[in-house]
Order: structure tokens, then C-alpha cells, then sequence
């Protein structure tokens, strides 16, 4: 009996899904790579589980917080300052059938994926400097014209720091100074906006709809410009950080390695960023409250800087907590995000008309000189023995309606909506925004588990209430927020 | 593009500054480091700067008997003391320490003032370790742990300090004695804590803790 596309597409996935448990299992069975060990490991000659939470890289426990704000400096000099990190995985979309092309629309969709590589450099330097630095290997960093995929290596994070630790009678001072290139990296909190969302996203558009893609806090200034931060860490308990960012060119070209001009941040002048933290602990318990604020000015094309007045300017401003606790075999951690980002557009780019009609042929409100965007992001997750987790996390975006963001509408020729490429106004499946108000809400579930301390093995699913600003045919095309439920399963390691 | 340039000097600055530090160092491989710095540099991390650990899952260091802490340090550096939260910390740490450095922890830490932290335990647990601290079990063959430990669990060299100790950090050593052989330097707490019950246990770490 001939098998049904139904059922092909189900063996296939359960096909993967097997495919990558063989693979999870294959690796705990070779003790050539069990036994090897990544870069900090080798020079503080400690487990995981001392820098991280249950285990769970790249949440940092109180320890692997000081051993951060010190400077990585901490350990013995490593004959190897290297480590890697691999991550394989299956994405699946719950509806991949509201679409024009599933193909492009839900690329590797359901399929297992060697998604993301990197390399990591750095380590202990100095008595007073030490370097966390990381290039990425995306496999499917751009789309060729036969529809293939073209990997390439890239600068990722960036962090190399000065710092020292005055230690008197009555006071622990850690001072430090840092060079990188995202801001926030610097963070010991993983509430910060570089480290909230820690598992890699791979690049086809079967993830667009993973956990790690949905709204997380974010600072409009990006990940590859050059930034220089002082930071001070008194009595364990005030943290206070400034900074400055600029586009990373010249002497801090690295920051920026590997990405296209293209797809580089283009800062206007000095950015500044702040961050105040209270930090307290008792017993096993530790808990932070912090605020962090930066404004940026962004050029709009990062091709064409010449023009000093087409640049966005963003405040950012947010409010996280973080609560530990840790007591072994027990891993608790609480973390709450509320952030607020202004955008206000370049002169040129508001007031603008749309290209977009309503449904009787009138036209749109013209687009708006300034988006406000609400974020609060909550999560839970539990440990146990390092080994075991899971976490339950709730996000919803809020913020102000702009023709300008509205990528699907009523075509002004034939008041149809339509994706039609050689339509007058052509609006976008699957991803497009017939509101223009980027209301997105959901919760993602996740299951973990570290069958050795460097490979973890997970399962996401997030699911969605609201998307692109409604519940229901968010994209015109009758795409509801449901359809983008994503299941994610992962296998992450590191040596 | 000026900002940049001064900021670049200015690490490089550092960076030749930076080079040795043998006042601040958290070096745990260099034998000219002294034991001091490194306790207050490396080990308070854990274990406090004055050797008062704010988390159960380390152990109080503070007015700790210099013998004892010497023992512990030199186990986990030869990996003869294994017992989880030994290799997952320690082992590591303690690689390349020297003897001298080893000695001067041990000293720096003897000479502090032992933790006098809330009380960790159940009350009604605290009385049931009173009475095994002051009286032991006789009848089921477990001495009392003063006898050893010393009236105030103040310890006696190689017999750790057990006043003031962290509940959970108690607990957890006695059932590793109990049920392991992971810490070999200990056959009298293995053949003691033979016959602790878990309430024992419970009792004994929370009546510690309040010394």
C-alpha cells in the first residue's frame, strides 16, 4: 500500500527525531570526548556545575559570577586557550500549510541539522586579564541562488577584560575595565539582554518560530559594534557599569569579523550604556534587582553613513531581576525582565504614506515618527543533580501601531490581499503584519537533560496566543498565532 | 576614531602592567603566589574572604584546624578524597598548589573568626544533636561526637572544626562517610556514622551549626 504524504512526512520525523536521540547517545558512548573538557574547565580544573547553575550553561551561579567580573583570571595558564561548541537540532512548525512556498517559508522544517558551530579563544591572559571571545559557524548563514545553503564564520560574542579585586578589612572591591562587542555581554546576570536567550537559533526559517526567536529583552545597538566598559562590584553587593559603543572598525575591526558590511552595525558616534545592580545573598539563596538604560543611534542603511540625519535613535531602558537558588542536588532559578525600547525614526522615514489600502480603498494612516515597545519576559527553571531540568517561561510584547511596520494590507489596484510579487502593494505570507503592531504573546515549556556535564539534550515547545499583533489571521492570509507553535529538540555541547 | 586609538593605548598599558600581580594574583599555578592572596583571591570565592561561606554548599573555613584544612587540601590535590562536591570544586583548584601554599591557606584561615551565622536546622532536630554531641548512642555504639571534636566542636588537628558549620555541609559529609568510601582519611567517622538514622543526622548537623 502506497504511503500518503501524511504518513511520509510523519516517518520522516520521527526518522529525525530518533536520528538525533542515536546521535545524544553516540556521543555519551565515546570516552575521547567525555573526557575532554573546554576552556575554563581546563583552567580552573572544576566542573561545570561550579560556574554554572545546575549545570546549565550559560547561567552563572555566584561563583561563576566573581570568576567572570575578575577576569576570567582565575585558574592556571591553559596550554590550549581553545574550546568548541556544537549544536544539532529539529525544528518543527505546527501549520506549515498557510504558506505560498513551505520550502523557503519552512526551510530544513521537521529535519535534523548540525545548526551551529563555534570556536572559543581565550581564558587566562595575565594576573588582571583574561578573554572570553567566540566565532560562529552558521552552516546556513545565507541562501544561494539555487536554493542551497552557504556557511560561514563569523565574530560572535567578545569580552576581554582588566580587572583587579582591592580586598581590606572592611571592604571587596572588584574593579574592571572591558572591551567587547555587544552590550550587556559584560553582564554576571543572565537577565541581561546578551545572555537571557543563551541556545544557539538555527538559521533556517523552520526556527523563525523557536523559543530562542520569540521576543527577548534586546538592546538596539546590536552585537557587533566596539564597545568600552568600566565596572565595579562593591562588597558583593552594588554592581555599577558604564560604557561607551561605536561602530567596531579599526583597531576593533575583529569585534565585526567575518559579517558583511552589509550586516554590521553602523553606530553614530558615542552610545552610552549604564547598568546598576543590587546584588544580595543569604544562605543558598542570592537575588539581584537591576537597571540598565542605553541609547543608540543607528544608521538606517549601514551601507550609507553619509548622511548624519538618516539614523534611528533608540532609548532602552530595563527593569530584571533574578533569583538563585542553589543547594545541591536542587538548581532553582527565577528571572524577570521588563524592558522598554522608543524608537524614534529618521525625519525622512516618518510620515511617510503606506503602500498598503483598507479594505474600501482609503487610504492608511501615514507612518509614525516614533514605535514604543513594552517587553516583560518571565521564567522559571529547576535542576536537579545537574542533571534533569526544566523550565516554564511567559513572554508578551506590547507596543505602539505603525503603518510603517505593516508588511501586509490591501493592495490598492485590486483591494485584494495578495503576495502576488508584481502586485502594486504585495504583502507577506507567514511572517507579515497586516496590524503593524507587533503584539506577540506566548510561553514556551522546556525538558533537559545533562547525561554528562558538557552535552545537554533538550526539548522546547513554545507556543503562541498573539502574534504580529493579533490571534487570528495576524498575516492576512489567515495564518492565526497557533500555526507558528514550534516544537524545538537540541543537542548542545561543548569541549 | 581618536576615543579608539586611546582606548587601544590604553589596554595595551594594561596589559603591560598587568603581567604579574603577585599581591592580587588568582594564579593557581604559580608556586611565588603566597597562600593569603590566594585565600583571599581565589578560595573566598566560595568560601568568603574571611573564610565565612554565605552558601551551605560550601563549607565554613574560618578558625578551622590549620591540620585539618593542610589534610583536606593535599586529598583533593592526590584526588584521594572524592566525594562529589570535593572533585567537582576542588580537584581543580588544588592541582598545582604547593606545600608552602597549602600550609599559609591553612594558617590564613585558623586565624580567622569562626562563623556565627542564623540558625540553619529544625529546633526540635537541635535537641536530639545536643544529646549525641554531649552523649553520643551508646547502645548503638556511636561515641559522642565531642569526644573527638572537642567540648565546643572547636576540633583538635587532624579532628575538623565542627562549630558553626553549615547544616546541609554537615549532613551531606555524614552520609558520605556513611555510605561511601570517598573519603578515606576518615575510617573513625566511617565506623561512627555506621549507625546514625537520618534524623541522627539531621539532628547532629543542626545542633552543630548553632555551636
Amino acid at each position: 500500500m502506497a504511503t500518503t504524504a501524511f504518513e511520509h512526512r510523519a516517518n520522516r520525523s520521527v526518522k529525525a527525531w530518533w536520528r538525533l536521540t542515536a546521535c545524544a547517545l553516540a556521543l555519551m558512548l565515546v570516552p575521547a570526548l567525555a573526557s575532554a573538557i573546554p576552556l575554563f574547565n581546563r583552567q580552573t580544573g572544576q566542573n561545570c556545575v561550579a560556574c554554572h547553575a545546575g549545570g546549565q550553561f550559560p547561567e552563572l551561579t555566584p561563583y561563576g559570577r566573581l570568576f567572570k567580573m575578575t577576569g576570567y583570571t582565575l585558574g592556571v595558564h591553559t596550554s590550549l586557550p581553545v574550546s568548541a561548541m556544537g549544536l544539532a537540532s529539529v525544528s518543527k512548525v505546527a501549520n506549515t500549510s498557510k504558506s505560498d512556498d513551505p520550502a523557503a517559508d519552512f526551510q530544513k522544517n521537521d529535519q535534523l541539522i548540525f545548526a551551529t558551530g563555534s570556536v572559543f579563544l581565550g581564558g587566562k591572559i595575565t594576573d588582571n586579564i583574561g578573554a572570553f571571545t567566540q566565532f560562529t559557524w552558521d552552516p546556513y548563514a545565507t541562501t544561494t541562488d539555487s536554493g542551497g545553503f552557504k556557511g560561514e564564520f563569523a565574530a560572535d560574542n567578545m569580552d576581554i577584560r582588566y580587572a583587579d579585586r582591592f580586598i581590606s578589612d572592611s571592604h571587596d572591591v572588584i574593579f574592571g575595565v572591558s572591551a567587547n562587542n555587544d552590550p550587556s555581554v559584560t553582564d554576571p546576570w543572565n537577565t541581561a539582554a546578551a545572555w537571557m536567550q543563551y541556545v544557539p537559533v538555527p538559521s533556517p526559517t523552520s526556527s523563525q518560530f523557536i523559543d530562542g526567536a520569540s521576543p527577548y529583552p534586546g538592546l538596539a545597538a546590536g552585537s557587533n559594534v566596539a564597545g568600552l566598559n568600566a565596572y565595579a562590584f562593591i562588597d558583593q553587593t552594588i554592581y555599577v557599569e558604564a560604557g561607551d559603543y561605536r561602530t567596531a572598525k579599526g583597531l576593533f575591526s575583529f569585534m565585526k569579523a567575518g559579517l558583511h558590511d552589509a550586516d554590521v552595525t553602523k553606530l553614530q558616534g558615542n552610545n552610552p550604556y549604564v547598568r546598576v545592580a543590587l546584588n544580595h545573598a543569604w544562605g543558598a539563596h542570592s537575588l539581584m534587582v537591576g537597571l540598565t538604560h542605553m541609547t543608540s543611534r543607528v544608521y538606517d542603511d549601514p551601507l550609507d553613513t553619509s548622511d548624519p540625519s538618516n539614523v534611528d535613535r533608540y532609548r532602552d531602558l530595563s527593569l530584571d531581576t533574578q533569583y538563585q537558588f542553589l543547594l545541591d542536588p536542587h538548581a532553582w532559578t527565577a528571572q524577570l525582565v521588563y524592558s522598554r525600547e522608543t524608537h524614534d525614526y529618521p525625519a525622512a522615514l516618518a510620515g511617510q504614506p503606506s503602500p498598503f489600502v483598507d479594505a474600501h480603498g482609503n487610504a492608511l494612516a501615514a507612518s509614525s515618527n516614533t514605535d514604543r515597545t513594552r517587553l516583560l519576559r518571565a521564567k522559571l527553571s529547576y535542576v536537579y543533580q545537574a542533571r534533569y531540568g526544566g523550565s516554564a517561561a511567559f513572554f508578551n510584547l506590547a507596543g505602539t501601531t505603525n503603518t510603517a511596520n505593516q508588511t501586509s494590507g490591501y493592495d490598492p489596484a485590486t483591494l485584494t490581499i495578495t503576495s502576488n510579487a508584481t502586485a502594486g502593494a504585495p504583502s507577506t505570507r507567514v511572517n507579515g503584519s497586516l496590524t503593524g503592531n507587533p503584539a506577540t504573546r506566548g510561553a514556551t515549556l522546556e525538558s533537559f537533560w545533562l547525561p554528562l556535564q558538557n552535552l545537554r539534550i533538550g526539548l522546547q515547545y513554545t507556543a503562541y496566543m498573539k502574534y504580529n499583533g493579533a490571534r487570528d489571521n495576524y498575516d492576512g492570509f489567515g495564518r492565526n498565532a497557533r500555526d507558528n507553535n514550534s516544537l524545538f529538540l537540541y543537542a548542545w555541547t561543548a569541549y | 576614531m581618536k576615543i579608539h586609538a586611546i582606548a587601544a593605548l590604553a589596554c595595551a598599558a594594561l596589559v603591560l602592567a598587568g603581567c604579574a600581580n603577585p599581591e592580587r594574583s588568582r594564579d593557581l599555578g604559580n608556586p611565588a603566589i603566597a597562600g593569603k592572596v590566594l585565600a583571599q583571591q581565589a578560595c573566598s570565592l566560595c568560601h568568603g574572604v574571611r573564610g565565612v561561606s554565605l552558601s551551605p554548599n560550601f563549607p565554613n573555613l574560618a578558625g578551622q584546624q590549620p591540620a585539618y584544612v593542610i589534610a583536606q587540601l593535599t586529598e583533593f590535590r592526590s584526588h584521594s578524597r572524592q566525594d562529589p562536591e570535593g572533585f567537582e570544586y576542588m580537584w581543580g583548584v588544588t592541582r598545582r598548589l604547593t606545600d608552602d601554599q597549602i600550609a599559609a591557606i591553612a594558617t590564613y584561615y585558623a586565624a580567622q573568626p569562626p562563623a556565627h551565622q542564623g540558625a540553619e536546622g529544625a529546633v526540635a532536630a537541635v535537641e536530639v544533636g545536643r544529646k549525641l554531641f554531649l552523649d553520643g548512642a551508646p547502645d548503638r555504639g556511636i561515641p559522642a561526637c565531642s569526644s573527638c571534636h572537642g567540648d565546643h566542636g572547636q576540633g583538635l588537628a587532624t579532628f575538623p572544626r565542627l562549630a558553626g558549620q553549615h547544616t546541609d555541609y554537615i549532613a551531606k559529609q555524614l552520609r558520605v562517610f556513611q555510605r561511601t568510601e570517598q573519603r578515606p582519611d576518615g575510617p573513625a567517622m566511617k565506623a561512627v556514622a555506621h549507625n546514625l538514622t537520618p534524623a541522627d543526622i539531621e539532628g547532629a548537623a543542626a545542633f552543630l551549626q548553632t555551636l
